[in-house]
């Protein structure tokens, strides 16, 4: 399927999958498919910023190709790797066989000893694939060079192979915590968005998107608690999955009110610090009547 | 990644002026905007419909835009050059009390040592300048003249810090390991046909760890608060990875003013951040402040934390104790530089934030001259 024209040809169709884009992050998603241009996101932990790719690539028939950094992450790891295993297998049956003409050698290094990972598999797959690469905060500034390389003209040189490009480069998600601050080099490559926590009444929308079986007053007065929630002084303010989690928690309980009884029992779903804790069961009344 | 030959339809060149012009305001509003950012704005327009105020503005600020904190710029800019509001906001001035009063307590020229330095310089043969560097080390920042303070800055610049290693998931071959090299395996047993005669082995990386510094910068630290300045100055030149926070009344980020070559430069464009020198000292607040905003985003992660104040803290003392708890499971290893410990082994901690300090912090170190901070570098690197 193709991309859409329009930002609200976008909205409607991530819509229909279950994800309500705000104007700004649909803008952004638009004009990095037009301009085939990456496109980062940055937030609060658990606003919806690796849920957006998932959801480009479920409403446009896409393959998500994902890749999670983490620290230490290196190329061999992020683009391709030789599956040496069977490389020396292979050489072994081939001496045992006498049959080293210059055909077998070259098969050696041929696609089926090619383990690919997730850039080669999305620069392969081109526009039939949204990129995720998710949490590149973490990775080290050696990774994002590398990164910024292959993010910019989309090929990859294998020596043994060949350059391997995209006619069509795939739509590229990045996201990052702000655990440490990006290149601006990096950034520059990128169309940038901030998606910020929701207002009540989107939240709300968000959550009878995700769990369609909850009362909507139910969910109304999760929305509120939660939001009352990110007032307080907490240590980690509860992001919308865990709106969602506390909204899925209750319903598996068949819990048609969220009483202050419930809410104490099922606080998990939405804090999870100790200090925290403390502070809400010491709150809980505010925290329930809605205000 | 621009396509070349698709030219944006809306490309009539009022329209495209306007768009410029737009980003010359920004700029002026001292975000950095590059020409090609303003390429990919005006490409943006195309699947966008620049009549449509709210596509003018998402646009913008998705292609013009690369830190959070420039957002509220852009709004204000927006708001002023789109919709024509002049917003006339106040000039904030920033309140800057100098701290040089405090300096020159004592002052000596130099060039003409006093009968104490003559003296030395006989027992010694250690020569002028040696015996000078001498002194100098052993000399209490808040004596120092602004003469000796720069011979001093000199001197700080050659410390080294250190941070201890820690052991990384990368690796890099290596004549021993644990893990077999199996690329480099493959490519020797090329040469011998096919015959793994040697394993070939990688091992683990090592990387400093990072280090994070808080600066006192309050009235009763206001003697060392430049000394410290200079010493953050030259550990962020020195080591890898390095964030410089500064804290009295309140909590400011000085990282990126300590960036630029020149130190005093920088030290002054630090001190113009820092609005509260001299003010009141809230040990508890401004770390709790961080380990909210930074802390929790990870930057203490893995790291050496070092802390230089006296501890005399104006505020609650249980929300230091709260605060330190968690900066203590925040970060690696924890280090507590007083400068008002003095060389004296025997001297306790008498200030109740001390005291409410000790159970967390892993070492305390004295910090009131140049000699205790290079005991501090020299200590950094066994921080295991």
């Amino acid at each position: 399927m193709d991309y859409p024209r329009t930002v609200g040809e976008l909205t409607d169709a991530l819509r229909q999958c279950g994800y309500l884009a705000d104007r700004g992050l649909s803008t952004a998603l638009l004009v990095g498919m037009s301009l085939h241009r990456p496109v980062l996101l940055e937030g609060e932990v658990g606003v919806g910023k690796t849920e957006a790719a998932k959801a480009i690539a479920t409403t446009y028939g896409k393959q998500l190709i994902r890749l999670q950094c983490y620290e230490g992450i290196d190329t061999n790891q992020a683009l391709y790797e030789w599956d040496y295993t069977r490389q020396l297998l292979h050489i072994r049956a081939l001496s045992e066989h006498q049959l080293a003409d210059d055909r077998a050698v070259s098969a050696l290094f041929g696609p089926e000893f090619l383990l690919e990972r997730p850039l080669l598999a999305a620069v392969r797959a081109g526009s039939n694939a949204v990129l995720l690469i998710d949490e590149i905060d973490r990775a080290d500034d050696e990774f994002e060079a590398f990164l910024l390389e292959v993010l910019s003209d989309f090929q990859i040189s294998i020596p043994e192979v060949g350059t391997i490009s995209a006619d069509e480069p795939p739509l590229v998600i990045l996201t990052s915590n702000r655990t440490r601050d990006l290149h601006d080099a990096l950034k520059r490559r990128c169309l940038y968005h901030w998606i910020g926590y929701p207002s009540p009444e989107r939240e709300t929308a968000i959550v009878l998107a995700r769990q369609p079986e909850i009362a909507e007053t139910l969910a109304r007065k999760v929305v509120a608690a939660v939001q009352h929630l990110r007032k307080m002084d907490l240590v980690k303010p509860p992001g919308v999955a865990e709106t969602i989690d506390w909204a899925r928690t209750l319903a598996f309980l068949g819990a048609q009110d969220l009483t202050e009884d419930l809410a104490r029992d099922t606080l998990g779903a939405v804090v999870k610090d100790r200090d925290d804790l403390e502070m809400v069961h010491d709150a809980v009344r505010e925290v329930t009547s809605g205000g | 990644m621009m396509r070349s030959g698709k030219s944006p339809q809306v490309a009539d060149a009022p329209f495209v002026a306007a768009l410029v012009g737009f980003a010359r305001a920004l700029r002026d509003a001292g975000v950095t905007v590059g020409t090609g950012d303003v390429l990919t704005y005006c490409a943006a327009m195309d699947p966008l419909d620049p009549t449509d105020l709210a596509d003018l503005y998402w646009g913008g600020r998705t292609t013009l835009i690369c830190r959070h904190a420039d957002l509220e710029t852009y709004d204000e800019v927006f708001a002023r050059y789109f919709l024509g509001e002049d917003l006339d906001a106040p000039d904030v001035l920033l309140r800057v009390h100098s701290t040089e009063q405090a300096f020159g307590v004592l002052n000596v020229p130099l060039t003409e040592p006093d009968e104490d330095l003559e003296q030395r310089e006989e027992e010694t043969s250690l020569g002028l300048t040696a015996s000078d560097v001498d002194i100098l080390k052993a000399k209490a920042f808040a004596a120092c003249t602004e003469q000796e303070r720069a011979a001093l800055r000199r001197i700080m610049a050659r410390i080294r810090l250190t941070p201890p290693r820690r052991q990384t998931r990368r690796t890099r071959p290596a004549p021993r390991g644990r893990t077999p090299d199996l690329r480099r395996t493959v490519r020797q047993s090329m040469r011998t046909g096919g015959d793994p005669l040697r394993l070939r082995w990688r091992t683990r990386r090592y990387r400093l760890r990072p280090l994070v510094l808080f600066l006192d910068v309050s009235g009763s630290m206001a003697d060392y608060s430049r000394a410290l300045m200079q010493f953050a100055y030259s550990a962020r030149r020195a080591a890898a990875k390095v964030e410089v926070f500064c804290f009295g009344s309140r909590l400011t980020r000085i990282t990126g003013q300590l960036q630029g070559r020149d130190p005093d430069a920088a030290i002054d464009q630090a001190a113009r951040t820092v609005v509260d020198w001299d003010g009141g000292t809230r040990i508890g607040e401004s770390l709790r402040e961080f380990t909210r905003r930074w802390g929790r985003r990870g930057l203490a992660r893995g790291a050496v934390v070092v802390i230089c104040s006296d501890g005399l803290d104006r505020g609650d003392p249980e929300v230091l104790d709260s605060a330190l708890d968690r900066l203590s499971r925040q970060c690696h290893r924890l280090v507590w530089v007083n400068p008002h410990l003095g060389d004296d082994p025997g001297f306790r901690a008498q200030s109740l934030g001390m005291m409410v300090a000790a159970p967390h912090v892993d070492k305390m170190l004295p910090g009131h001259d140049l000699r205790s901070l290079e005991r501090l570098a020299a200590l950094l690197p066994d921080l295991r």
